[in-house]
């Protein structure tokens, strides 16, 4: 389709030459400081590279070193459990605070502020909280607990139960995941909402049968996003609370990596542990991606 | 709350009218709000104790703390005005750089046609994977190449690409909800990309682009890795970095640390009080009927 | 109990998280033939770890040092965490940025020594005028030397482990100071002397001990009771721990069962509430063991009086382990010459003597150490002699490269056995197995 000539210099490339304009930082970006960085980066992982000299080509030397390393297995099982548990607790969980905050009522502005706050918490301050919130013997939550007259666990000594306090305190911080899926709420027809905010049990079909099927873009994202991150992302609060203790429960992948990277000086292995996190993101998600083909929805992709 | 009028004629607040509905509303939704909110109310306590004494166990002595001089010396200790100015610096600047970039990639994936677009969006997602650990060493040598070291260049840098993939991928399913009619009577009346993208379909999304800057505004707000490693000069630094040296005090001054926790997490909150406002303001997608 | 310090203010304005003079390339820079001449606005860069009341320490160093020599700065970087400080160390060396001066314990500049990322320091030590090797004590100049490379750094402290004790505590009790005679036998009596239950609840109010469970900890009873850490065959170190020998087997029991069964440690869950140190400067734990890095914080005590006293002796052995920490020069700085008269000045009696001022060192220069800078007899703990007559007695660690890893899989390993979360003879033999990859 030819646009009629204007005297603005711009229309003079082509439809196609002008969307290639408007990608190109993103492309650049997308490249430069991402796919080479990350190949790059990725490459070290069949390396053996101390920082201090040149890398030295060892093929898979460091998958099996770590694959005979107690840690390694134990940070893929923590890993997993936070990706199997938190995530999905999290997803619902913003998905029910949006559904229930998104209709404009008064005081909801304040409900949905609150449930953005923990988000905003600075992550060490946020860690330190719950450190004293779990505190075995002087933390408010077991004090609550025995004046219930419930037993009181020992949150962060007891190795099944550090997993767990790590995932009830990383389901606070749902902000973005609630931001997300309000912007989702907003691209739907209000029609829509309003015949699922009706009495009657119509109120549940509509949400099941429309509703979520139109988030499912959204959704996905933000799950997405939230396995990709509690992959990579959640050694702050346990480096502070537990330093990856009681032997072994809390400790991460990541965390396992930048210890071996930093702390062994083992850039190598710390790049393998890197790779398999990526491959395992994206086994992850290939699965997701299958689930959600499965269950049909509207909006294609 | 402003009310907004119905085009259709439907009452505006579709809320259950019954008064009992409503009451069950507020109790539910204000108490889940008031559980969200201990974490802070906690922070603020503790940010009003006396520092230098040990915390206080359990609780006893729930009397009200009023160390409200915790916020000045913190102050006094650290240059946390100038940080705070610079992360505002920074946030600014970052925010409306990504929102541009991101929507002009997420607008384009729109337009291509669908082998491209598959495409890119496939590499985009595989974009997400890549761990930012494995990506700080070759930032590092690049960054110091081209010379940005210490500056903000280093830290903007990504801001000029759309920051993230994600918010690429967002702005896309943004704009793939708006009808595609909407595009060609647009595009038949004349109007290039750069004409459509600024005046058709930004100003529809309007929600996603809320949502986005405040993800944004959070995420260079919070942001410590990057100043950490691209910042020398500590007149450049941010608020994060601040709250690190905050952190390096012994146990018994957290007050401190916990108000400079609290001066670092409200404006992100205000923001979001704000824009969330906007959020229900109109309804958008009917608006597009007209 | 800590009193808020203006101090505080200072200190922290003027330390900077991150530094290096300059972003050099990855690759190592050859060294220069000629020095260029430290021009008068050029700046060394000295990194350091430790408390706000260690950093006073340095910053008074840096000061003095600016003013001997006006037109040279030193930059100070100050990372407070030993862990972030290893990991800043480790990044930067990656990115050819360290710093010009750096401080570095002698149980991890191994790594660095052998792959040649340190500027043997030897021969600058030779041509000094100011400091010899003969003024140091021979212990610390022997912990940081790196075989046919010679001595890497300067050693700045020459540390051991002690026993801090309450002294309110004691006397409440009863109970005599230990005397610099006393055995393991007295040592467990003392404790459950004051491990007390004081409102009858059934839970421990007072702890008589408080220690860390780790390899560090463990190592001088190791070697009291006859044992090795590392197996030595023929005067070499072999390529495993040794903890599962019988008799350092036995010494490990020994100690676990200060926790397991005599409890006079917090346990577990005692110590999630509140850690031993911080129980011991509140006055809830009667003794910690712990090296001279404490000093500066407890001499800010003032609820009640404490002091130290050696470790106690099984039989005729009082074996104590090195702690040590050098100044190091890395291959890769710009500025050698200026950073060596940094080091030079910091470890010539002038500065040293600034730095035990704060009460964080024991000198490696004999002279400083027999001064009243350390031995002061109004400065707490008044019994310092103590550091000084324990250094005969004193053995290293093995420093192989992988001392870091080997020492942390020990570590969780002897953790897990104090606190009762395994079997001990298990937990060890785990240890022994785990670390015998970490072995060159």
């Amino acid at each position: 389709m030819a646009a009629p000539q204007r005297a603005r210099p711009w229309l003079l490339l082509t439809h196609r030459q002008a969307l290639g304009l408007m990608l190109l930082p993103y492309l650049l970006g997308l490249v430069g400081l991402i796919i080479i960085p990350a190949l790059l980066a990725l490459g070290l992982a069949f390396t053996q590279y101390d920082g201090l000299s040149l890398p030295r080509w060892t093929g898979w030397r460091n998958f099996t070193l770590l694959f005979a390393d107690l840690r390694f297995w134990a940070a893929l099982k923590n890993s997993l459990f936070f990706a199997g548990v938190a995530v999905p607790l999290r997803g619902l969980g913003a998905l029910a605070l949006a559904l229930l905050l998104n209709p404009p009522r008064q005081g909801a502005g304040f409900y949905r502020a609150a449930i953005y706050l923990p988000t905003v918490i600075p992550d060490v301050a946020y860690a330190l909280i719950w450190l004293w919130v779990f505190n075995p013997v002087y933390g408010p939550l077991n004090l609550l607990l025995i004046n219930l007259g419930l037993p009181a666990p020992v949150w962060l000594v007891d190795p099944d139960l550090a997993k767990p306090a790590l995932s009830l305190m990383s389901l606070f911080q749902i902000g973005e995941g609630f931001v997300i899926v309000l912007a989702g709420l907003q691209t739907i027809p209000r029609e829509v909402l309003e015949s699922a905010a009706l009495d009657g049990s119509n109120r549940w079909q509509v949400v099941w049968h429309v509703i979520l099927p139109l988030l499912t873009p959204w959704l996905a994202l933000l799950t997405v996003r939230d396995l990709i991150m509690s992959l990579q992302n959640t050694f702050t609060p346990a480096l502070i609370m537990t330093g990856g203790g009681p032997y072994y429960a809390t400790l991460f992948l990541n965390h396992l990596a930048y210890e071996e990277a930093f702390d062994g000086f083992r850039f190598g292995q710390g790049a393998a542990i890197l790779l398999l996190i990526v491959v395992i993101s994206a086994a992850l998600l290939g699965g997701l991606w299958v689930l959600i083909q499965r269950w049909g929805d509207q909006s294609d992709d | 709350m402003t009310k907004n009028q119905a085009p259709s004629g439907l009452v505006h607040q579709y809320a259950p009218r019954r008064p009992k509905g409503r009451l069950a509303f507020h109790v539910f939704a204000g108490s889940v709000a008031l559980v969200f909110l201990l974490p802070f109310v906690w922070m603020i306590y503790v940010s009003l104790q006396t520092p230098g004494v040990t915390l206080p166990r359990g609780f006893e002595g729930f009397s009200l703390p009023n160390a409200w001089h915790n916020y000045a010396r913190i102050f006094e200790m650290l240059p946390l005005g100038r940080y705070l100015f610079n992360s505002f610096l920074v946030t600014g600047l970052a925010v409306p750089l990504t929102l541009i970039t991101a929507s002009w990639a997420g607008f384009a994936l729109t337009q291509l046609s669908a082998r491209w677009r598959r495409r890119l969006i496939l590499v985009s997602v595989g974009a997400l994977l890549a761990p930012l650990t494995a990506l700080w060493l070759t930032h590092l040598v690049l960054f110091t190449w081209l010379g940005l070291i210490n500056t903000y260049g280093a830290l903007l840098a990504p801001a000029l690409m759309g920051s993230n993939p994600l918010f690429v991928l967002l702005f896309y399913w943004a704009f793939r909800r708006i009808p595609v009619e909407i595009f060609e009577s647009a595009r038949l009346d004349g109007a290039g990309v750069w004409l459509t993208w600024r005046l058709i379909a930004l100003p529809l999304v309007r929600p996603a682009l809320l949502a986005i800057g405040v993800l944004t505004f959070l995420s260079y707000w919070s942001d410590f890795i990057h100043p950490l490693l691209y910042l020398k000069s500590q007149a450049l630094y941010t608020l994060p970095l601040g709250l690190r040296q905050l952190q390096q005090l012994d146990q018994t001054q957290w007050p401190l640390l916990m108000a400079g926790a609290v001066v670092m997490t409200l404006p992100p909150v205000l923001l979001f009080l704000i824009v969330q406002h906007y959020f229900l303001q109109a309804r958008w997608f009917s608006a597009i009927e007209h | 109990m800590k009193s808020s310090r203006p101090l505080l203010i200072k200190l922290i304005v003027i330390q900077i998280l991150l530094g290096g003079c300059q972003a050099a390339p990855t690759t190592q820079q050859p060294p220069p033939e000629t020095v260029a001449p430290a021009t008068p606005t050029s700046n060394v860069s000295f990194m350091i770890f430790g408390d706000p009341a260690e950093l006073q320490a340095y910053q008074n160093l840096v000061k003095a040092y600016d003013a001997k020599f006006p037109g040279e700065k030193i930059e100070l970087i100050h990372i407070p965490d030993q862990a972030d400080y290893r990991q800043r160390l480790a990044a930067d060396f990656a990115a050819g940025t360290p710093a010009d001066v750096v401080l570095i314990n002698y149980r991890r500049f191994s790594v660095l020594a052998e792959k040649g990322a340190l500027e043997p320091l030897g021969p600058y030590l030779e041509k000094s005028p100011l400091i010899h090797a003969a003024d140091f004590y021979p212990e610390a100049i022997l912990a940081f030397q790196w075989g046919r490379r010679g001595l890497m750094c300067i050693p700045q402290n020459i540390s051991s482990l002690v026993v801090y004790y309450n002294k309110d505590l004691f006397q409440a009790a009863g109970l005599a100071y230990p005397s610099a005679d006393w055995t393991w036998d007295d040592f467990l009596a003392t404790a459950q002397a004051l491990t007390l239950d004081q409102d009858g609840d059934g839970h421990t109010d007072q702890h008589g001990l408080g220690v860390e469970p780790t390899l560090q900890r463990v190592a001088p009873f190791i070697w009291q009771n006859g044992g090795d850490v590392v197996r030595i065959e023929r005067s070499v170190w072999t390529r495993e721990l040794a903890l599962d020998d019988p008799l350092a087997l036995e010494a490990i029991r020994w100690f676990v069962a200060l926790q397991l069964t005599h409890h006079v440690v917090p346990n577990a869950v005692d110590e999630e509430a509140e850690n031993s140190e911080s129980r011991f400067l509140n006055g809830r734990v009667a003794m910690y063991l712990n090296s001279r890095r404490g000093v500066p914080t407890y001499r800010t005590i003032t609820a009640f009086d404490w002091d130290v006293a050696p470790l106690p002796r099984k039989r005729w052995r009082r074996s104590g382990v090195l702690h040590a920490d050098g100044y190091c020069l890395p291959a890769v700085s710009a500025h050698k010459a200026a950073a060596w008269q940094f080091i030079e000045f910091a470890n010539s009696v002038e500065g040293q003597t600034l730095v035990a001022r704060s009460g964080r060192t024991v000198p490696s220069l004999k002279v400083v150490a027999e001064s009243p800078a350390f031995l002061d007899p109004a400065a707490k703990p008044l019994n310092s002699r103590v550091f000084l007559d324990t250094l005969p007695h004193l053995r290293m660690l093995p420093r192989v490269t992988n001392w870091p890893d080997i020492e942390e899989i020990a570590n969780d390993e002897i953790e897990r056995a104090f606190y009762g979360q395994a079997d001990v003879v298990e937990a060890i033999h785990a240890a022994v197995v785990r670390t015998e990859e970490y072995f060159p």
